[in-house]
């Protein structure tokens, strides 16, 4: 077993947290994209809303291209990759070379998404290369707790994304139990109260969303 | 040969530092041992730091005995006390068996380095009579001792020889590192001194001068050649490799300021 | 041998270079900026008795250099006898006084020595410069190879190329062999460091922890890692990437805040390896390279095998003279400057700039060397569809635990301007693969 430093568990965390992050907004943006091609509708603005981003957006297009691409936009998808890659390239030598590039070539994706007329093929790679840098770290790194702490930090980032855009319970009640699985075999300390409450909250109905993002955010302090 | 007068020593070392918030992670270097050589024996030797979590010993290339350590827990105060005897003036200079290992301290350092003010001091004083690096070092001594006024409060520890130069004025520090600056011009190998005096409530700085006796002590501060009132601690190049202590830590947030107070006392067992 | 054939692969290998991250860093007008470092599919090719007189060479020169920094921060008996002046020693910034009387674990100094070298027309080799302090450039060719053999596997049955791969194997051992008990880390200032591509893939190779300065702590006289759990464990050996300056606020530059508090003081006593030793700056100082000859012969009694290149010290009269007779002729170089920085030509200054710097050669002429411009052999570079001849040199890798060890390869660098000698990567430069032929 290696030995993993407290700055390396919270790259890995936020690095399972930012690759889903990618993951599943590319997925939300892509459908909205679609219904916002041939209806004049504002989804945007709620997107905002759900996702407690700040609506900065001056129309659907605005919102098409800067909450993809922007650079100076904290809340882009394009910020949100580009801090999966800051914590992916310092862990080198825990993923692997080759886990690794998985995330470089999301980046490079997008910055070519950025340039094209028809950026949803080329998001389409952008998402393919995470799927693949999730296969590669499923299947290739050796470490336990490195692998649980990336699996991790995915569980905790989806299952807070769903709450937010008030997926149905099923969803979330797998979610919570591949979380369940997941936190015990990280070697990570935390609040075993806070997690009965999530999996308390996912049994009941109507969902109280609200309570479930504030619970999941606070389980790790990482 | 001069005449051999022996004092026996009693002294105490206290250093006390205090942070006006809670400071953690602390490391530390003490330079505040003597130790025996010709001129001066260690009869007894004590000593107390806290915290303590962890403290070691250690000596530094210059032969410097070093207490070091590292303290994890939030504290507020560090304190160093040093309690000792030592039998002072034993010989007039330190001998070396190696000559090559002394050169080492002929060449300029950052806080040594001569600029305009210090190179037109040296070019206005009168030329080596060649008589050998003593009565050399001697005369820069005390042309120094004139020509520079003691202020306290005109200088700091970061201030160099050059700077102090321009002054004109400084304390035990700046007069040390000009006299270093001044001999290394002439290719004189010299080193920086710190130790503790008969009748002085801080630490003080003199400079050793080299020849074919060993190292020779003057005290550019006071005009005199060291004798039996003056307990040397440590030596280097200048007063970075003399530090009686240094320390990094990490503060709470924002600066942590320090409050450092230092007490000597060394008097005369008869 | 017909190398031309592999132009064709050059996008292939550096698309796969771009994917694997094989970078620089480099700030541009204060923001950090990654950049590919360009890749030529043409290799340099070295026949194998052509570079086992160079490993002979070579292993020669870093043994001496060894010897040398041994003997400077102890008996200094090359001073004592006149070999070496001590002005060059002692006032060079390269000299640490805090290294007196250490000596590092199996008395090594150089583990990794980058020694550079270039070629001329007459097929000589010729030393410009030793590297003892953090030679940097070995993961380059090692990757650039794993990719090329992917790229065209064709080309590696048709010639018989030593592996250039086994660079992890040998940096392995080298730490090994001075590792005082516990783990091997990297250390790294941080991914903002130009280098940061080649700490984090050597770490990957050789299997050793790439750490920061705050990962380690020292304690009860041992280094420790401190891992999430908060459990201690110990380390060993320190390949440190960061400069003998920062590596420890204690006892060199106190404004360091990514050194290791009291590292130094615990390598004194023999309890962590530091790879490579501080200190070592003494040995590969721009004025020291031109005794690395007469050290040859004083340690070993041995005439040096590699050339350095002709070489005048204006400190020497004879020298001085020399310099201001042939003064165009010569290209200078100020001691103190790296990375292609602080050379100049001879030929190429205006009257002004030759009066300016001649001034500063007599008021300080210890502070340069001048040498012979050597004419170098030019290699071919793919440039569009064509091949064009460039100034390069090859950086060669000397390894050194329970002997020297030669790595079968080596980085090759090259100037893409074509009336430039200077190859640095962070002044432009690209590099290429270095092929010992094994038959």
């Amino acid at each position: 077993m290696g030995i993993i430093s407290v700055e390396h568990t919270g790259q890995l965390y936020w690095l399972g947290r930012y690759s889903e992050r990618v993951y599943t907004t590319l997925k939300l943006f892509a459908d909205r994209f679609d219904s916002m091609l041939d209806l004049d509708s504002d989804e945007y603005e709620e997107f905002c809303v759900r996702q407690e981003i700040p609506n900065i957006y001056t129309s659907k297009e605005d919102f098409a291209s800067r909450y993809c691409f922007d650079e100076a936009d904290p809340n882009s998808i394009y910020s949100n990759l580009i801090r999966a890659y800051d914590n992916a390239i310092v862990l080198r030598e825990k993923i692997g070379s080759m886990a690794l590039s998985y995330i470089q070539l999301a980046v490079y994706a997008m910055n070519k998404a950025k340039e094209s007329p028809a950026p949803l093929l080329e998001l389409q790679h952008v998402r393919d290369n995470i799927v693949a840098f999730w296969g590669i770290v499923d299947d290739s790194v050796d470490d336990e707790h490195v692998r649980s702490l990336i699996k991790f930090g995915k569980r905790v980032e989806r299952i807070d994304l769903y709450a937010r855009m008030r997926m149905n319970q099923h969803e979330l009640k797998r979610e919570v139990a591949r979380l369940n699985f997941r936190i015990e075999r990280t070697g990570l300390s935390y609040s075993r109260k806070k997690l009965a409450h999530i999996n308390y909250l996912v049994e009941d109905a109507p969902l109280s969303y609200k309570e479930l993002v504030e619970e999941i955010e606070s389980l790790q302090e990482c | 040969m001069d005449g051999i007068v022996v004092k026996r020593l009693r002294f105490h070392y206290h250093m006390s530092l205090t942070f006006d918030t809670p400071i953690q992670e602390h490391h530390f270097t003490l330079k505040c041992l003597p130790k025996s050589d010709d001129r001066q024996k260690v009869e007894s030797l004590e000593y107390d730091v806290y915290p303590n979590y962890f403290v070691s010993r250690t000596s530094d290339s210059f032969g410097n005995d070093c207490i070091y350590g590292y303290c994890k827990e939030q504290h507020r105060r560090f304190l160093i006390d040093v309690k000792g005897i030592v039998k002072a003036g034993l010989a007039p200079a330190v001998s070396v068996d190696d000559d090559c290992q002394a050169h080492i301290y002929q060449y300029q350092t950052r806080h040594t380095k001569p600029g305009a003010a210090l190179r037109e001091y040296h070019a206005a004083l009168l030329p080596s009579s060649g008589t050998g690096n003593r009565p050399r070092a001697e005369y820069l001594m005390h042309r120094l001792h004139r020509d520079l006024a003691y202020e306290q409060g005109a200088t700091t520890v970061a201030t160099t020889a050059e700077e102090a130069m321009a002054l004109r004025k400084g304390v035990c520090q700046d007069y040390a590192h000009i006299l270093l600056s001044l001999c290394r011009l002439e290719q004189i190998p010299c080193r920086y001194v710190v130790g503790m005096m008969l009748g002085e409530g801080m630490s003080h700085a003199w400079v050793e001068v080299f020849d074919h006796n060993g190292w020779t002590a003057l005290d550019p501060t006071n005009d005199l050649i060291v004798d039996d009132g003056y307990i040397k601690i440590s030596c280097g190049r200048d007063y970075r490799d003399c530090m009686l202590n240094q320390g990094v830590f990490t503060g709470s947030c924002g600066r942590t300021a320090q409050q450092q107070e230092i007490s000597v006392s060394v008097e005369e067992l008869t | 041998m017909e190398l031309k054939e592999l132009s064709k692969y050059s996008d292939a290998v550096n698309e796969l270079l771009a994917r694997y991250g094989v970078k620089f860093g480099i700030y541009k007008n204060h923001t950090f900026k990654e950049q590919l470092f360009p890749f030529d599919m043409i290799p340099r090719v070295i026949e194998q008795e052509e570079f086992a007189s160079l490993e002979r060479g070579l292993k020669q020169r870093v043994m001496a250099l060894n010897l040398f920094i041994r003997d400077i921060y102890h008996e200094k008996k090359i001073i004592r006898d006149g070999v070496v002046p001590e002005e060059f020693v002692y006032a060079g910034s390269g000299y640490l006084p805090q290294c007196e009387s250490v000596l590092p674990p199996q008395g090594i100094y150089s583990h990794i020595s980058g020694i550079d070298l270039v070629q001329s027309k007459d097929g000589t080799w010729y030393i410009l410069e030793d590297n003892l302090r953090i030679p940097s450039g070995a993961s380059y060719p090692m990757i650039a190879r794993d990719l090329c053999r992917k790229c065209s596997p064709q080309t590696f049955q048709k010639y018989r190329i030593d592996d250039n791969r086994n660079y992890a194997r040998l940096l392995r051992q080298t730490m090994d062999h001075v590792n005082t008990g516990g783990h091997t880390v990297i250390l790294t200032p941080g991914r903002y460091n130009a280098a940061y591509f080649e700490h984090s893939y050597l770490a990957e190779q050789t299997g050793a922890h790439l750490v920061t300065g705050s990962e380690l702590i020292v304690e009860n006289d041992y280094l420790y890692f401190i891992d999430y759990s908060g459990k201690k464990e110990r380390v060993g050996a320190v390949y440190r990437r960061i400069s003998d300056e920062y590596l420890d606020p204690m006892n060199f530059n106190e404004e360091s805040v990514i050194g290791i508090p009291h590292i130094y003081d615990i390598y004194r006593k023999g309890n962590v390896a530091l790879i490579n030793a501080p200190g070592n700056g003494v040995a590969d100082d721009k004025g020291i390279y031109y005794f690395v000859p007469k050290m040859i012969q004083y340690y070993l009694g041995e005439e040096a095998i590699l050339k350095n290149a002709p070489t005048y010290l204006p400190y020497y009269e004879d020298d001085m003279k020399y310099v201001l007779e042939h003064f165009d002729d010569l290209v200078l170089k100020d001691v103190a400057e790296a990375g292609g920085y602080g050379v100049v030509f001879g030929s190429k200054m205006t009257k002004e700039e030759k009066e300016h710097f001649l001034t500063l050669l007599k008021a300080e002429p210890r502070r340069f060397i001048a040498q012979e411009v050597i004419d170098f052999l030019d290699i071919d570079i793919v440039e569009g569809n064509s091949l064009v001849p460039r100034k390069a040199d090859l950086r060669a890798f000397v390894l050194m635990a329970e002997e020297p060890m030669v790595w079968k390869s080596g980085l090759t660098r090259f100037s893409r301007n074509p009336d430039s000698f200077i190859v640095n990567s962070s002044q432009g430069g690209g590099f290429k693969d270095t092929w010992v032929l094994s038959r």
